[in-house]
């Protein structure tokens, strides 16, 4: 009698988990289709979008151009060290030009501006939202979904191919500095194998990703923050928790759009 | 006078701990209402589920007799916040504008001016950033930014902490007025009992849950509610 107790309770125990879990999955998925619904519905804010596009896009160039340089500088060290062992030194630029486009500059840059406008989005929100901020937009007849996370949405996605597109041309410039200052290529030759295998494709999916990256990013951003609850160390969590969440789904979307495109 | 906002038999729990249970209210048209109680009893919870900032668990909130709040889209929602304007306790100042903008919101008809005036506030601080001015001078613009917009009910989450006594009979003073003139039907949260009897017509003190003892400034005086007596003169139970 007792062995079937306990047993009933193990299953409410799992029952009760997968149950939170769904709640709390349906929430973020009820959230997040809110977010998009205030992205393409009236009250839009043009100044706000530009703002946005400003810090997120603009401000992140220096960083994600600095990761990308470094990048591109590294792999073409790298390759060289086991290209030159069979011979096979001019695939290096084909094989910088291909990992930078398709894989490291979108991956990179999502990191970075994770790191960077991803928590700064949860800090901004969450302390509007404990210090009742949010609450006073909606006194004033302001949807806090169109003012504060449409702008965000939409800048991020927008702003990302465009930081991945520089770090492309910026990457391939650091693979190609280093080949030709360092390891004495020709500098035509190594142009022309850049160019000659580089598909539309590669530079495509790369900013697919960095598009799905960007929404990944602001809403993370946008969700923790909104959900910030219990002053400064709430804000604190809420930042923590959009960087590492983001992160994660980055690289996860990452494997999952290049299998993707990999079985086109 | 007709009742603008009714509520009955109004619940709110957070996740286990019970904060209100079972508030029946009446708010009437261009009547000043004073809600009073010690601190953490709810009242900050009790105008936030009023003005449909925070959703209720049970009971319900009726707007004269136009709708009700309980299972009400999210359109009627909106439209119920905003017929409010809130002084947030922590005057809630959008920190990313200056007084001018936060004041004034992208209204541009708002005649700024005349509400600074009213506020007491001088207009040199106009473009300064709400970090930078003293927490009396936020409560002031953010009571500024409750008044600009002409909302149908005003709610003042306690007005005059934390502002000098004069300050405090300033805003005392202009509440009044505003009252008065404007026939504003106005919620203040207050634990300061002068300015109940200032400018207050009906007095609502919460006391464990409920809406323990509510009535005209008059009696409040004359009560013999051992707790409410015991609040108004600041003595401890023994
Ligand atoms: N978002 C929330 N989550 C959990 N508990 C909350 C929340 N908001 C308020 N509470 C709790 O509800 C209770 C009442 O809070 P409320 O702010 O209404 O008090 P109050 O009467 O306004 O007090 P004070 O005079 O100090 O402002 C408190 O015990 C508080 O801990
Ligand atoms: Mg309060």
């Amino acid at each position: 009698m007792n062995l079937y107790k306990n047993i009933l309770i193990f299953l409410g125990l799992i029952g009760n988990f997968f149950y939170s879990v769904m709640d709390s999955l349906g929430y973020k998925l009820f959230f997040f289709f809110s977010c998009i619904k205030s992205c393409v519905t009236p009250k839009f804010y043009p100044q706000l979008l530009l703002n946005q596009i400003f810090k997120i896009g603009f401000n992140s160039l220096p960083v994600v151009g600095l990761t990308a340089l470094f990048t591109g500088m590294v792999l073409a060290l790298q390759s060289y060290t086991g290209f030159s062992r069979f011979s096979a030194e001019s695939a290096i630029p084909n094989v910088v030009v291909l990992s930078i486009t398709r894989e490291l500059s979108p991956v990179l840059a999502g990191l970075m501006v994770a790191g960077r406008s991803g928590a700064a989005i949860a800090a901004e929100i969450g302390t509007m939202k404990v210090t009742e901020q949010i609450d006073a937009l909606k006194t004033l007849s302001t949807n806090p979904y169109n003012y504060l996370i449409a702008p965000r949405l939409i800048a991020s996605v927008l702003s990302l191919p465009f930081l991945v597109f520089m770090g492309d041309i910026i990457g391939v410039f650091g693979g190609y500095s280093i080949c030709v200052h360092v390891l004495n290529f020709n500098p035509n030759v190594y142009l022309v194998n850049t160019f000659n295998f580089l598909q539309f494709m590669d530079v495509f999916s790369g900013l697919v990703k960095a598009s799905v990256f960007g929404l990944i990013i602001s809403f993370m951003g946008c969700y923790h923050g909104f959900h910030a609850s219990g002053g400064a160390q709430g804000v604190g969590l809420a930042t923590t928790y959009s960087v590492v969440s983001s992160s994660i789904l980055i690289l996860f979307f990452n494997y999952l759009i290049t299998s993707i495109f990999f079985s086109l | 006078m007709k009742p603008v906002v009714k509520i009955s038999n109004l619940k709110k729990k957070f996740r286990n701990k019970e904060i209100l249970n079972d508030v029946n209210l009446m708010i009437y048209e261009s009547q000043s209402l004073a809600i009073i109680g010690e601190s953490g009893s709810g009242k900050s919870v009790l105008t936030k589920c009023i003005s449909g900032l925070l959703d209720f668990d049970f009971g319900n909130i009726r707007y004269k007799d136009i709708y009700s709040l309980k299972n009400s889209n999210e359109k009627v929602k909106n439209q119920h916040i905003s017929k409010f304007g809130i002084l947030f306790q922590n005057a809630a100042l959008f920190d990313s504008m200056n007084i001018y903008q936060n004041i004034t919101f992208g209204n541009k008809k708002a005649n700024i001016l005349k509400i600074l005036d009213a506020v007491g506030l001088n207009k040199d601080c106009l473009d300064t950033y709400p970090a930078n001015i003293s927490a009396g001078m936020q409560k002031r613009v953010g009571l500024a930014r409750a008044i600009v917009t002409d909302p149908e009910i005003l709610i003042l989450d306690e007005p005059t902490t934390g502002l000098d006594p004069i300050m405090s009979i300033q805003i005392n003073k202009l509440l009044k007025k505003l009252v008065a003139k404007q026939k504003l039907t106005t919620i203040t949260i207050t634990h300061d009992m002068s300015s109940v009897y200032e400018y207050a017509d009906k007095v609502a003190f919460i006391c464990d849950g409920n809406i323990n003892w509510y009535g005209d400034i008059q009696d409040l005086k004359k009560t013999t509610n051992i707790k409410l007596k015991n609040f108004i003169n600041g003595k401890i139970e023994d």
